[in-house]
């Protein structure tokens, strides 16, 4: 792929010495323009899954700064372009603290929003020239220092250079970790933060790094046609534009925008030249029933269309490749004394006037299997969202105890409680249908003290060998390669399993681990709690199937309306006449 | 005069007009679960057809309405048949990007078809004013936000009071239990379809007596259209109409009293304001996901 894009680099750099057709240079000048606001717009919208319809707002603040700095300050817009990407990557950040918190449509829409509101706000701002606009200082002709020619040769290659920088970036993050950790909160925002993963740090990265390419694009595209106004720079059609060519192409791969651009671009270029005796704006509806069709019958774009038709494939070779050693690496140190790890107290949930749990007090000791049992309504589930920090605790205290200290949970985010070393899983399965086995132990690593620049490299060999490991712990070798959707729901549940075993973490959370799957997974998934165990790890495990859980508890509480009502070892709740009666509504 | 007050009435009649363009919206946002970014599209054409029925075939607007919304509801059914059925369920991304696609072609082959100009009608009944409140108003609006408030009535009247609108609101709350006690899901997300776009043909009609249209109208009515939804939620008939009352007033209130220029920036604000305060809207319910 890198050969191939590479290729590709080189031939368009030669393509200008050997076609001298100005239109056709015209166009290839604005499919490296758009390309890179496509490929910008990719890094957030494909990679990062955050439908930005506002992204005309980056292109037109970038051209409007450098265009201002070096109309009005005479700072060359070599330097200038930056400084406007700084700027508009700034002015992303703070855009995208509030409007990451929406999803779906509301994030789209309020980008739409913000761009018009901008719009309206430029159109009357005298300063920059109203509706009027900016025109380049012409005087400047053939200044090399003022990034303004009269022949196209150089935009060209400032087009390209810039073209292929966006390329670059987006093949960057692709392979990276944080690719990855990328499509796993684009696929589930919820089940990647019970991994640990920053969700909304990264997505600010994206965020700035599309922004501040967008705004590189807008000033080589002011440079180029040496006028600018809120009609043209800012426009909402532009936004759109955007993202339909990375979507159009596929997004959330580097080929995607780049064929989406090249193939829209250089369309509605001839389009208008072969229609134009007709009117305008046959080009758009051209656009138009090309994006419902390819919507309809083929969402991963031209690019998935290209993987359709490529019907023949090599086979992969059976995972044999790969011999796991044989010892687990988990060192199994002498059995620590068995001190209070998680202790929640007097904890309650309110939902209006329901009291879904009603102070509940409870203890896990470093080194148990503890069993929450009760009948459904009980709880169970709500005290896990507590406690994982997905609803918020109306009253209470969550305390873990590690080394260094106590650290108090209420309060705080998903993604930072389980990076002090408490992992979960969902009681509705949750992996991410489009990541591949091994990708989801991949993403399962450690991501406490995990620097973004440590993000923006591939997977470390320990976590490669860990994956490995886990992946024969599991018996999913076969299908290492295999998405998760392609798996049946007693693998899947190995899969989450295995992945928030990655990291080693202290204490688990199982949300029925054995629900609803055969009898033979049954045991095994027992045998791994209790490999796990052995091992170090602490559980605390909801379940409905008594017999599972008799053998595997050291202690179990019985739940009921949202209060422990027994708590002891599994023989006296056993015995106990309340508990029975409530679980069996005698 | 007092300017509050005259801003208030005109802020209440335009909501209304924009609460009826955006009725549709939020019926299938509400029902069919996709969000049409191409609802302004069908409102454009619908003004087109009124315009050639009346400059053209000489009709009245009243005769015209009724065969403009028969038209509107046969391109809802269309679309739904069509296009729609094939992303149901799909991503998110890929509903956006159809109805997109959707919006580029009904816009583009508008002005493919007509050209660029403006062009509007008069309707000799609606010349004038009227006085509501003591506060003059053109009777076109006047009109216009009359017919708003009949369309909802029958609507509201449709979906509490008939077997049909029990079942349009059981699909949708769930349509897999919807489906499962035997409502043929299908044919609500068809009647869903239908009875948007003719809702935005309604307001297509009668907004020609006073607005001119041209192929971009949607544009400026876009925004608001999903302003007046976010704001009054989509679960129900009142939420769009309360969304849009919210939105004239806003506008009206705020483009007379503060800036006339800005007047637009201040929907946006008030959109993007609600987007971040309360996503599921003022009387909606917050949908998870």
């Amino acid at each position: 792929m890198t050969a191939v894009g590479a290729a590709v680099g080189v031939l368009l750099a030669l393509l200008p010495l050997a076609v001298h057709n100005a239109y056709f240079i015209n166009g290839m000048i604005l499919v490296f323009i758009y390309g890179t606001a496509a490929e910008a717009w990719n890094l957030l919208g494909g990679y990062a899954g955050q439908l930005s319809f506002g992204h005309a707002v980056f292109f037109g603040l970038g051209a409007y700064t450098s265009t201002m700095l070096l109309a009005q300050a005479g700072i060359s817009p070599w330097l200038g372009m930056w400084a406007a990407a700084g700027l508009v990557a700034a002015v992303s950040l703070v855009v995208g603290l509030p409007t990451f918190r929406l999803r779906r449509h509301y994030f789209a829409l309020a980008t739409l929003a913000l761009a018009e509101l901008v719009r309206v706000l430029f159109l009357n701002w005298n300063l920059v020239g109203a509706a009027v606009g900016l025109y380049l200082p012409v005087r400047l002709m053939n200044q090399p220092w003022a990034m303004i020619w009269n022949t196209k040769t150089p935009y060209y290659y400032i087009a390209l250079a810039l073209f292929a920088a966006a390329c670059g970036a987006g093949a960057w993050v692709g392979r990276v970790r944080l690719g990855l950790y990328l499509r796993a909160v684009d696929e589930d925002e919820d089940a990647a933060a019970a991994l640990g993963i920053p969700a909304l740090r990264y997505k600010l990265l994206m965020m700035g790094a599309s922004a501040a390419f967008t705004a590189l694009a807008g000033s080589v595209f002011a440079q180029y046609v040496l006028y600018i106004d809120p009609s043209t720079v800012l426009d909402p059609l532009r936004s759109v534009l955007f993202a339909i060519m990375a979507l159009f192409g596929g997004r959330g791969t580097v080929a995607g925008p780049a064929i989406g651009a090249g193939f829209l671009i250089l369309l509605s270029q001839y389009l208008g030249g072969a229609l134009g005796g007709f009117g305008r704006g046959y080009d758009y509806v051209v656009y138009g029933l090309l994006i419902m069709w390819i919507a309809a019958y083929e969402p991963r774009g031209l690019l998935g269309l290209v993987q359709r038709l490529r019907l023949w494939r090599p086979a992969p070779a059976p995972g044999a490749e790969v011999q796991p050693p044989a010892h687990d690496g988990d060192a199994r140190g002498p059995r620590p004394a068995p001190a209070p790890l998680l202790e929640v107290a007097g904890l309650a949930k309110r939902f209006g006037g329901l009291r879904a749990l009603d102070g509940v007090d409870l203890e896990v000791r470093r080194g148990e299997i503890v069993g929450i049992l009760g009948p459904n309504g009980a709880g169970k589930s709500t005290l896990f969202d507590c406690i994982t920090g997905y609803l918020p605790a109306s009253g209470g205290r969550i305390m873990l105890h590690r080394a260094g200290g106590p650290r108090v949970l209420s309060g705080r985010p998903p993604h930072w409680i389980a990076q002090q070393g408490l992992a979960r899983t969902f009681q509705l399965i949750r992996v991410f249908p489009g990541l591949t086995v091994l990708e989801h132990l991949l993403i399962g690593q450690e991501h406490r003290g995990e620097s973004i620049a440590a993000a923006l490299r591939p997977s470390p060999p320990a976590v490669r060998r860990r994956a490995e490991i886990l992946l024969q712990f599991v018996a999913l070798e076969a299908h290492r390669d295999a998405p998760a959707a392609a798996l049946s729901y007693g693998q899947q549940k190995l899969l989450a399993f295995a992945m928030a075993l990655v990291r080693r973490p202290p204490l688990m959370l199982l949300d029925e681990p054995v629900a609803g799957v055969n009898l033979t997974v049954v045991e095994r998934l027992k045998d791994y709690i209790r490999t796990q165990n052995e091992a170090g790890t602490t559980f605390l495990v909801i379940e409905h199937n008594m017999d599972a859980l008799m053998a595997l508890a050291d202690r179990l509480y019985f739940m009921a309306n949202g209060r422990v009502v027994v708590e002891g070892p599994p023989e006296a709740i056993q015995q106990s006449d309340e508990a029975l009666n409530l679980y069996y509504g005698r | 005069m007092n300017l509050l007050l005259i801003a208030v009435v005109q802020g209440l009649v335009m909501g209304l007009v924009y609460a009826l363009v955006s009725l549709g919206l939020g019926l299938i946002w509400g029902v069919v679960d996709v969000v049409n970014f191409a609802h302004a599209e069908y409102m454009m054409w619908a003004m087109y057809a009124t315009y050639f029925a009346v400059a053209g075939l000489h009709l009245d607007l009243l005769a015209a309405l009724p065969i403009v919304v028969a038209l509107g509801f046969l391109a809802g059914l269309c679309t739904y048949i069509v296009l729609i059925r094939r992303i149901m369920g799909g991503p998110a991304v890929t509903q956006i990007f159809t109805t997109f696609g959707l919006l580029f072609f009904l816009r583009y082959s508008a002005f493919a078809a007509f050209g660029p100009d403006f062009r509007g009608i008069t309707w000799p009944p609606a010349s004038g004013s009227v006085l509501i409140l003591g506060v003059p108003v053109s009777t076109a609006q006047a009109d216009a936000a009359l017919a708003a408030l009949i369309t909802f009535g029958l609507l509201h009247a449709l979906l509490q009071w008939t077997k049909t609108g029990k079942a349009l609101q059981a699909t949708a709350q769930n349509p897999a239990a919807a489906l499962a006690l035997g409502i043929e899901v299908e044919w609500m997300y068809m009647l869903a379809w239908g009875l948007s776009i003719a809702t935005a043909a309604v307001g297509g009609v009668f907004l020609l007596t006073f607005y001119q249209v041209s192929p971009t109208v949607g544009d400026a009515f876009l925004l608001l259209m999903f302003a007046s939804v976010v704001l009054g939620g989509f679960g129900s008939v009142l939420g769009p109409l309360l969304g849009g009352v919210v939105i004239g007033l806003v506008e009206s209130v705020a483009g007379n009293l503060v800036s006339p220029t800005f007047k637009l920036a201040f929907v946006f604000a008030a959109l993007l304001l609600v987007l971040f305060l309360r996503p599921g809207g003022l009387l909606g319910q917050e949908r998870r996901g």
